[in-house]
């Protein structure tokens, strides 16, 4: 048996991207070795076209047509595509923000973007990865490269103690998790590839056993660390507060995407004969994010915490996509996620530049922003409006697709709910608008009078800028130019055959519910039919 | 390219909002340049509305007219599509036209003059866009749209207790206007075939309970935006608070958007629930009437004496609508019209009468006319307007909600006789606190101090000409209703036709209100 042909039956081309991230991480390493403090300069944007590079290859593996790689361990469908793109995405716009703010909290810059790489890596295989083992591998990668990124700054007490309450929690979720998931290895016979269990599950016959359902409930409270979901959100506002900024904007993005990947991969294969248990796990999930998150946000006085509990809501709003189960709610998680990148980031961005300049997160410091720095306040103001999902802003097409979605699979109090908070939450991010552009000039904060002189010519402030404008103007125009993102999210669901098994029986299953119209729409999708192909 | 084939009503939603978008990079001085750019963009798109639909429009057909529609978001079912019919037409044209002088009426603003006027031409195509668009998720989309411009415009420019009112304002209109979206994807998601085209959705089947159900829903979002009673708290502090021209807007525009609403969905598209809510339409008009000229008597602030003025005069654009007749409708859209146009004149001689006085308390003005006797004289003339003066369109509009609902034959006697009696006091009300609001500014016990005060000058030619714009169609339309019900009229007859039409099917279900005999005279236009 030669090379070749263990290469072809590993089918090793689907993880290139991962690949290229590897060597890009070598790199960084190497050069940082070789050139010391001097590459400093130029190593983000090695990193940043690692990144691009890895983008690139992902684009070439849209619509393969042998995505499953390493004999069931790594499945590089469309839906993986996506998310490891979303993930990516957020790594380059992280490197971007984190150059200057890295520089001034006087650390290594070489090492923060390694440890931020194998993040990134993690994140990305966590999308793909179709197999118990090498599931917890790559968690594992992206939560200890998380913790050790929330501790990075490291004379900084509070950074210190965020990294600690990360950790335990951290590393106690994950052995819940664990936990789950080996008793998922029993009960299906010993079997770690996710199709295998669903089988394995039901020739034993174990049917909806209670092991069954702890190994669910066990497997959705590692999840729901990972995407900060009430109940599981207890490090959120702390870990948010402490971490460096960049790090927090990426834990928000690309590693809450790789959990919601997660999510729809272990759930909707390894899980189908618990679907009716997992999707009210779910429910009492969104409901408690969307409460809890949205209402405490209200009473926050730092930006960072009160984005940390917006980012709790957030994710409440995107499980309803999940709970859905149908194609238009899969697809409109991937929408919000991907407007989610953009406003978000653009979000950070912002905070990160105000702080860099004047050296605080409190929203009361922002008041009278307007005047010193329009830029900053009209691109704060936009992402802001955008999370609160005011028209004609990127959130606001994400929003309306999952309260849509929602509503077509017959979860009406959900989104009930759903509408009712993001009505709560346009107070909170109004609030911060306010704040900037209302305050007239004698009721500026002291932060803002002592503002300094806008530059850009600062050594990392560039691609910081680069990073603002992208943003902004993703998040301006991704709702009303959204016929690509749309078309995307679509293509990324009905091109991913294990999820179309899924949607295929659930369209069955709700045809017992008393909604005779339900069916009929679903049916009248075209997406639905082409699950003929499994 | 075909002038007839030309997208007018994108054109003119557009046009104004890409202006908006230029405004930032224009050089400014003092913001001259900024204020006659913004005039010139708003009487572009004022000539562009006019002659959109001089050439486009024809007024004896019902139906849309201009219409346009185009993709938007295949996968949502979100089409791009608008379109004028004899209810959109009056108000667009009213949009443009008080859009357009409360640019005017901003003159002085001086204070960050560039976001000012950024934000009223970005109103400007949102609110046309309101009532030209003919997709229940675009209305939400653009019903949205204007929240946030509105919320700035009261927040930055307005008086003392800005903040807290403009808050109040978004929360009340978000919160109503998830009503809108989830009403909007019932509808859409019901029966075969997933659409939100209007009428396609007018042309659905709904069974009766769920009618009751979206109307109900799409009853509070408007309710919060006409207003009606108790969904109406947000306006008095909204309007207490903005600057003169943000008040014509509210006042002229935003309020007329819950009207037009009511009738486009509940009453066009749901018209077997209409039949069972036109009594709760009926008896709200009343108490909104009746009830905020109550309040009005009891408010020593001016904005808020004329805010709740406005709500009283809301009233009878419910009542109209639940009339059943032709009459009552094409009274209820000449009362939005006209009270746009009076409105406007009202708040912006209020405003003007603030630069002048520095005051809104009714206790510290007094015996101002000496010094401005024109200012007095226009102010005079709006209240008459208000207060339905023979020969005012106020006058016209009450009267002919009034017959309308009298001769209606969808309600019982006892009911009309109650319900008419009750809307002649308030009529009778409204002058009793317009003029006596009038005799504390202007005559009574003379504020010395504020008499005597240099700064009370007289109106200037710009003001004179605002309010000389906005009277001439008051007093037109007077004298001379049919100049502006000839305009609307075959899309309010068609539509009261097909509301009579679902109200017998209904009197089989032995409903006590709606008592129906279609046998009594059919009222001429």
């Amino acid at each position: 048996m030669d090379f070749a042909n263990i290469a072809s039956q590993l089918n090793a081309g689907t993880i290139l991207p991962e690949g290229i991230v590897i060597l890009t991480l070598l790199g960084v390493l190497i050069v940082d070795l070789i050139l010391g403090r001097t590459s400093a300069r130029w190593i983000g944007y090695l990193a940043i076209a690692g990144l691009f590079a890895s983008i690139v290859a992902l684009y070439f593996q849209w619509d393969a047509p042998n995505p499953i790689g390493f004999t069931g361990s790594f499945n590089s469908d469309d839906l993986s595509i996506v998310f490891r793109g979303i993930i990516a995405l957020s790594a380059i716009a992280t490197i971007l923000m984190s150059i200057r703010y890295v520089e001034q909290s006087g650390t290594a810059l070489a090492e923060f973007i390694a440890i931020l790489l194998s993040a990134t890596l993690g994140g990305m295989f966590l999308s793909g990865a179709s197999e118990l083992v090498m599931i917890f591998i790559s968690l594992e990668t992206l939560s200890i490269s998380s913790y050790l990124l929330t501790g990075y700054t490291k004379r900084d007490p509070r950074s210190n103690e965020a990294a600690l309450k990360y950790l335990l929690i951290g590393a106690s979720s994950t052995a819940v998790f664990l936990y789950g998931v080996s008793l998922l290895y029993g009960l299906s016979g010993g079997q770690t590839e996710l199709s295998a269990i669903a089988n394995g599950i039901a020739t034993a016959k174990v049917g909806q056993s209670l092991g069954l359902v702890i190994a669910l409930v066990f497997a959705i409270a590692g999840i729901g660390f990972k995407i900060s979901a009430a109940p599981f959100h207890q490090w959120t506002p702390d870990v948010y507060e402490g971490a460096p900024t960049p790090v927090i904007a990426f834990l928000s993005v690309g590693s809450k995407a790789a959990g919601f990947a997660l999510a729809i991969r272990l759930l909707t294969t390894a899980f189908p004969l618990v679907a009716e248990e997992w999707r009210f796990v779910f429910t009492a999930l969104a409901v408690l994010s969307m409460i809890l998150g949205n209402v405490v946000a209200l009473a926050q006085t730092s930006m960072k915490r009160m984005l940390a509990y917006s980012s709790i809501a957030q994710a409440g709003f995107v499980m309803i996509g999940l709970i859905a189960g149908t194609q238009a709610g899969y697809a409109s998680m991937i929408f919000y996620l991907l407007v989610y990148l953009f406003m978000n980031l653009c979000g950070f961005t912002c905070i990160i530049l105000f702080s860099l300049r004047t050296g605080t997160d409190q929203i009361a410091e922002y008041s009278g922003l307007y005047q010193k720095d329009p830029l900053l306040t009209l691109a704060l103001s936009i992402s802001l409006l955008s999370l609160g999902g005011i028209p004609p802003l990127a959130g606001f097409f994400g929003k309306i697709y999952l309260f849509w979605a929602g509503w077509q699979a017959g979860l009406y109090w959900l989104v009930l709910l759903g509408l009712v908070t993001s009505v709560v939450s346009i107070y909170y991010y109004i609030r911060v608008v306010k704040m900037m552009v209302v305050k007239e000039p004698h009721e500026m904060s002291d932060a803002v009078k002592n503002y300094p002189q806008v530059r850009w010519d600062l050594p990392g402030l560039r691609p910081l800028q680069v990073g603002l404008v992208v943003t902004l103007i993703a998040t301006s125009i991704a709702g009303i130019l959204s016929n690509p993102l749309f078309t995307l999210a679509n293509n990324s669901i009905s091109n991913t055959p294990i999820l179309q098994a899924t949607i295929n029986s659930n369209v069955k299953a709700q045809n017992l519910l008393p909604l005779p119209k339900l069916d009929s729409v679903s049916q009248s999708q075209p997406s639905v039919d082409s699950t003929a192909k499994i | 390219m075909n002038i007839a084939n030309f997208p007018w009503l994108t054109t003119i939603i557009l046009f104004p909002i890409a202006a908006s978008l230029l405004l930032p990079v224009i050089p400014d001085k003092e913001g001259k340049t900024v204020r006659w750019y913004s005039l010139i963009v708003g009487l572009i798109d004022f000539a562009l509305i006019v002659y959109a639909f001089y050439t486009g429009y024809d007024f004896s057909n019902p139906d849309l007219q201009l219409v346009e529609s185009y993709p938007w978001v295949p996968q949502l079912g979100l089409n791009w599509s608008v379109g004028a019919d004899g209810l959109s037409m009056p108000l667009i044209i009213l949009t443009g036209f008080i859009t357009t002088l409360a640019i005017l009426a901003a003159w002085p603003v001086t204070f960050k003059p560039k976001l000012f006027y950024f934000l009223i031409l970005a109103m400007y195509g949102g609110q046309i866009a309101v009532f030209a668009v003919q997709d229940m998720l675009l209305f939400f989309l653009v019903w949205e749209l204007e929240l946030v411009p509105i919320y700035f415009l009261l927040s930055i420019w307005g008086g003392k207790r800005r903040q807290y009112a403009a808050t109040k304002f978004i929360l009340y209109t978000a919160g109503g206007s998830l009503f809108i979206l989830l009403s909007a994807l019932t509808m859409g998601f019901y029966g075969d075939t997933v659409t939100f085209d209007m009428r396609s959705l007018a042309l659905k089947d709904f069974a009766l309970n769920f009618q009751l159900a979206l109307y109900a829903g799409f009853l509070i979002a408007y309710a919060v935006k006409l207003p009606i009673i108790p969904l109406h708290t947000w306006l008095p502090d909204a309007h207490g608070e903005a600057t003169a021209p943000v008040h014509m807007l509210l006042a002229g525009i935003l309020l007329k958007m819950g009207g037009y609403a009511l009738i486009r969905m509940n009453a066009q598209m749901l018209p077997d629930a209409h039949a069972y809510f036109a009594p709760v339409l009926v008896v709200l008009g009343v108490v909104n009437i009746i009830y905020a000229a109550l309040t009005s008597f009891a408010q020593r602030n001016l904005k808020r004496k004329i805010a709740y003025s406005s709500i009283s005069h809301m009233g009878f654009v419910m009542i109209g609508i639940a009339s059943f007749t032709d009459l009552g409708l094409s009274g209820a859209v000449l009362q939005m019209v006209s009270h746009g146009l009076i409105g406007a004149s009202l708040f912006f001689l209020v405003g003007a009468t603030y630069d002048r006085t520095h005051t809104l308390m009714l206790d510290e003005m007094g015996g101002v006319a000496k010094r401005m006797p024109k200012i007095f004289a226009m102010f005079t003339t709006c209240s008459m307007a208000s207060l339905a003066l023979p020969g005012m369109s106020g006058f016209v509009a009450e009267l002919m909600v009034f017959v309308g609902f009298a001769t209606s034959d969808a309600y019982s006697s006892t009911f009309k006789v109650i319900v008419v009696f009750l809307m002649a006091v308030g009529v009778i009300l409204t002058p009793i606190y317009l003029l006596s609001m009038l005799r504390e500014i202007f005559y009574g016990e003379e504020n010395k101090e504020l008499v005597s005060h240099q700064a009370l000058i007289d109106a200037e030619p710009r003001e004179v000409f605002i309010i000389a714009c906005l009277l001439i169609p008051i007093i037109g339309i007077g004298f001379y209703p049919k100049l502006l019900t000839q305009m609307y009229d075959a899309t309010t007859v068609q539509l009261t036709a097909r509301l009579r039409d679902s109200v017998p099917t209904l009197a089989q279900q032995k409903d006590e209100t709606v008592k129906v005999s279609l046998s009594a005279p059919e009222i001429a236009n």
